[in-house]
């Protein structure tokens, strides 16, 4: 039997591998990426969790609205991208810097 | 302090005290007059001719009277008042009469003599001033106002040495002259001071005069103290102002009575402070006529005459020394100098020395006669030289020749020339010398006589005191006649050296014959006594003296006039063969004896080596010191202070500024750190916020 | 060693695997694609979760509408946007990365950290979901569950979503119209 502890296991390295492509990757686009599978590491917890509340299922109905939230917010972001790169001619997030000192 | 003079007493003191301030008015109005103003001469003139009346009708008035003394209150300093007065006895007037009646002919004289100078008015306010002081020193009661009147009379002389300042040799004199005078100035000092503490009074009737404390007070034991037991019985006693002390130790006394020879040998030149009078013939003849023959060197033999009671035996013994040394030594200078005005310098001196040892031997009458009688024929004397002088200065200008006017080697055979000059100095020399029928006979033969008296109640070697007082006579009527010879009589040796010099010269006008004639006609004896012969019978004499000096007492009254005049009339005729006939022998040039007297006894050398040497010197140290030591040191903090302030700077630049330049530093590279935390990229911002959510995750599993 | 564990692990080593591609590629096109394969990964993971429903949406939504829309976007952004993608220069393993890799492993380390501390399955809920037959078998259809659950417990949650869904979509909409500023 597949336990949950190896769920959680799967999920965190998902997560931390999102964390990494968000802190380190100088493409927008790839960020976005790493997000997405932060957001999929956790719906991988919801849904692990889950399996053990069948009369609410709330497990499965929440990792159904993390999918829509998570489309919601890819769509709006590259909408960000877009008039960021149309603004700054670069989607490099090092190199938008004019908030430093 | 008499409130109630009697009306004859009140018009004779304002008489004297116009008599004493017409030449100070003359002197103010001719300062103020421009320099070269003529009237200078006519206002002096007529204020000394108001004051020889004025004087003339005070010695009128007073002679042989009872003596006048007024005095008011001058100031109070704690328990002493000082009082300002006149004193009008007999000396007084007749140094009043004196003084006016010589200052008369030299103002007339000096209206001629010094017409082309540029400084005229000057000079006449200046010899106005002169006037004014002297005579005021006659008539003061107290010493205070006496020791005030001597300095003016001091700077008098000063100014008048040193009429032509643009000559250095003037300035020197004047200068020579005002120091001597000033060392005589604190002997004075001094004196009055001690007598003040002895006795408590400043007032010279109260100290000097007949009923004088100062004839009650004698010296014994050690001590000098006031004895009343001198007191004849029917003066009542004698009593001190508060402060005096009345008894002093003997030491006081002494430094009291050399003080008083001190300030006699400065004022009338004796040894060892003689060497400024034959300086002071740099000034104008005139001025040397009347300050330095007849009127201000008489000074000290005044106050010798006013303080007199108070010498004892032995100090007017050491007196009568210094006068007789000083009149052998000016007689044997006089021998050989070859100016015309040093030689009459040198015999004032003499006849000075004369004076005092008149009254170091007791012969007080006799010095203040000599005194009287010695006035007319210096004074005199010095005039006829300033013509003789000034003639030949004409000659020298007319012909452009360079020799020095003054010497009497260039001299001679003027008594055809200048034959009104010629009598007037034959009448003044004659007069000096002491032939009979002048009345310089009269007065110094009375001081031979004298002398010679005083030594016979003394041992035997008193007796060198006259003894040399008449081999100075004899000196005195050779070098007289060496210089009457030299000048008036034979060729005149200029002509001889410069034959071809033109000479106009002559007599000068009526302003140069008047005084003369007035003061040779006063070198005669009947203006003195009615008697030729006998000095006894002079008023002056008489006037001055106690009243039992008429009997002829032994027989140096015979023996001393008749052989002192005899050798005398063969020394003139000796002096005369020796320097116009040239047919017997002439005297060495070259011995030690001339070489002394020619250097003046070298005293001036001494002098200079041994004090002007020594104080110059002095000033050179003092000068190296305040430039060297004291302004080195104020350098050397200079540069103390400039290292101080270097290092300062430095420490300012580096240590302080260095420190703040450190802590804004620190502070900038601690605001450039947290700096480049905002960075501006977010994936930076995040990375940190996750960096410490972790440590805190970290923490949390780890305690 | 059952079937099932092995098909996990199988899914799993996929998931993980394409997910590090993902993360260490600089081409982004390629790093999409392999996101692809994760996404796919992660269907499979959910199955074996017995969340079929979720899968397929995952599959449907994630893949098919999220993953599309992406490849859309920077395709369709130009060629500048292209060659600036395209222009990623370095080595495999810059050392500009470690602090990244560094935070990611270790919280990794610490998520396992607690995760073994917590020990899930033992978990008193999740015994008692065991115990009183509330867990989900592999036999049991869920559909209408979700359907009923859907319209009944979790309404207001749904109709939030869709209003947002809308709120969103119009926004991305008119954020990047052509003209102008956002």
């Amino acid at each position: 039997m597949i336990t949950l502890t190896d769920f959680l296991v799967v999920s965190a390295a998902l997560f931390c591998i999102g964390l990494y492509m968000i802190v380190s990757k100088r493409n927008a686009i790839q960020i976005l990426i790493g997000i997405e599978l932060i957001l999929n590491a956790a719906i991988l917890n919801l849904v692990a969790f889950g399996k053990h509340d069948s009369i609410s299922n709330s497990g499965q109905i929440f990792a159904l609205f993390a999918i829509v939230l998570a489309a919601a917010t890819t769509a709006v972001a590259l909408a960000i991208i877009l008039n960021v790169y149309r603004k700054y001619k670069t989607i490099d997030p090092g190199k938008i810097n004019n908030l430093k000192d | 302090m008499n409130n109630t003079l009697p009306y004859q007493d009140l018009t004779l003191i304002t008489c004297t005290l116009a008599a004493v301030s017409s030449p100070l008015l003359a002197a103010l109005l001719n300062f103020c007059l421009p320099a070269k103003s003529k009237a200078a001469g006519w206002i002096s003139t007529l204020g000394i001719l108001l004051s020889c009346v004025l004087a003339a009708k005070v010695f009128a008035g007073v002679w042989n009277n009872p003596q006048i003394h007024v005095k008011e209150v001058w100031f109070t300093i704690g328990a002493t008042t000082v009082y300002a007065g006149i004193l009008l006895n007999n000396l007084s007037v007749l140094m009043l009469l004196l003084v006016s009646v010589i200052a008369l002919p030299v103002h007339i004289y000096s209206t001629a003599y010094m017409k082309y100078d540029g400084r005229y008015s000057r000079y006449f306010a200046y010899l106005s001033f002169f006037c004014f002081s002297m005579l005021a020193l006659v008539v003061v009661d107290n010493l205070v106002l006496f020791y005030a009147f001597w300095e003016l009379v001091g700077f008098s002389s000063y100014l008048l040495i040193g009429f032509w300042f643009t000559r250095d040799k003037a300035v020197q004199a004047s200068k020579k002259a005002f120091i001597m005078n000033r060392i005589g100035d604190i002997g004075l000092l001094s004196a009055i001071i001690i007598i003040f503490a002895m006795y408590g009074t400043f007032d010279i009737n109260s100290l000097f005069g007949p009923q004088g404390i100062v004839s009650f007070t004698s010296v014994h034991d050690g001590l000098w103290v006031v004895t009343p037991d001198l007191l004849p019985k029917s003066v009542g006693s004698v009593w001190l102002s508060g402060g005096a002390n009345g008894s002093l130790p003997a030491i006081w006394q002494y430094i009291a009575v050399a003080g008083i020879f001190l300030a006699v040998a400065a004022k009338s030149a004796q040894f060892p402070l003689h060497t400024w009078l034959p300086d002071a013939m740099e000034g104008p003849t005139s001025v040397s006529a009347l300050i330095h023959a007849a009127t201000m060197v008489a000074a000290g033999v005044f106050l010798l005459g006013r303080v007199y009671p108070m010498f004892t035996e032995t100090e007017l013994t050491i007196l009568a020394c210094i006068g007789c040394f000083t009149a052998f030594m000016a007689a044997t200078i006089a021998l050989t100098q070859n100016d015309l005005k040093r030689i009459l310098a040198y015999s004032t001196i003499s006849q000075l020395g004369f004076m005092i040892l008149a009254m170091g031997v007791g012969a007080y009458a006799s010095s203040l006669f000599h005194l009287a009688t010695h006035a007319f024929f210096k004074c005199l004397l010095f005039l006829v030289a300033g013509i003789v002088i000034h003639q030949v200065q004409h000659i020298k200008e007319d012909n452009n020749l360079d020799i020095d006017p003054q010497s009497i080697l260039y001299m001679g055979g003027l008594g055809k020339k200048l034959p009104f000059t010629f009598i007037a100095a034959i009448v003044g020399g004659l007069a000096l010398v002491g032939l009979p029928l002048t009345s310089g006979y009269l007065s110094k033969d009375g001081i031979l006589i004298q002398a010679f008296e005083w030594s016979d109640s003394r041992s035997a070697w008193f007796k060198i005191i006259p003894v040399t007082a008449l081999l100075t006579t004899w000196l005195t009527a050779f070098y007289v006649a060496r210089l009457i010879v030299r000048v008036f009589f034979g060729e005149f040796r200029l002509l001889k050296i410069n034959p071809g010099i033109k000479l106009h010269i002559g007599d000068g006008g009526w302003q140069y014959k008047l005084p003369l004639a007035l003061l040779a006609i006063c070198s005669l004896f009947p203006l003195f006594s009615l008697h030729p012969l006998l000095y006894e019978h002079a008023w002056v004499f008489n006037g001055l003296s106690p009243s039992n000096y008429l009997v002829r007492e032994n027989i140096y009254h015979t023996i001393i006039p008749a052989g002192v005049n005899i050798l005398s009339l063969f020394v003139l005729y000796a002096a005369y063969a020796i320097y116009i006939k040239q047919n017997s022998f002439s005297l060495p040039q070259t011995g030690f004896l001339y070489r002394l007297s020619y250097n003046q006894w070298y005293i001036d050398k001494i002098y200079k080596r041994a004090f002007v040497k020594p104080v110059l010197g002095f000033g050179k140290a003092c000068f190296w010191f305040d430039k060297n030591i004291i302004d080195g040191f104020i350098h050397l903090l200079t540069k103390l202070s400039g290292c101080a302030a270097l290092f300062t700077a430095w420490t300012d630049k580096y240590i302080v500024d260095g420190f703040l330049h450190l802590i804004a530093a620190i502070v900038q590279s601690i605001g450039n750190f947290a700096r480049s935390f905002q960075s501006g990229k977010v994936q930076y911002y995040l990375f940190s916020m996750l960096i410490i959510v972790l440590t805190l995750f970290i923490l949390k599993i780890l305690i | 060693m059952s079937l099932i564990r092995v098909l996990f692990y199988f899914m799993s080593v996929i998931a993980v695997a394409s997910a590090l591609y993902a993360a260490s590629t600089k081409n982004l096109v390629r790093s999409i694609f392999v996101f692809f394969v994760t996404l796919f990964a992660l269907a499979g993971l959910y199955v074996l979760a017995l969340a079929d429903f979720v899968a397929v949406t995952q599959v449907v939504i994630y893949v098919g509408g999220i993953l599309v829309l992406i490849i859309f976007a920077f395709m369709l952004s130009g060629k500048e946007t292209l060659n600036v993608i395209q222009q990623q220069k370095g080595k495999f393993f810059s050392l500009g990365k470690l602090p990244a890799i560094l935070l990611a492993a270790l919280f990794f380390i610490v998520m396992i950290n607690v995760m073994l501390k917590a020990d899930a399955d033992n978990l008193a809920w999740v015994k008692d979901s065991i115990t009183y037959n509330n867990t989900i078998t592999p036999n049991a259809v869920m559909i209408d569950n979700i359907g009923v659950n859907l319209m009944t417990r979790y309404l207001l949650p749904f109709e939030a979503i869709s209003i947002l869904l809308l709120m969103a979509l119009v926004g991305a909409a008119h954020l990047s119209r052509k003209e102008g500023s956002a």
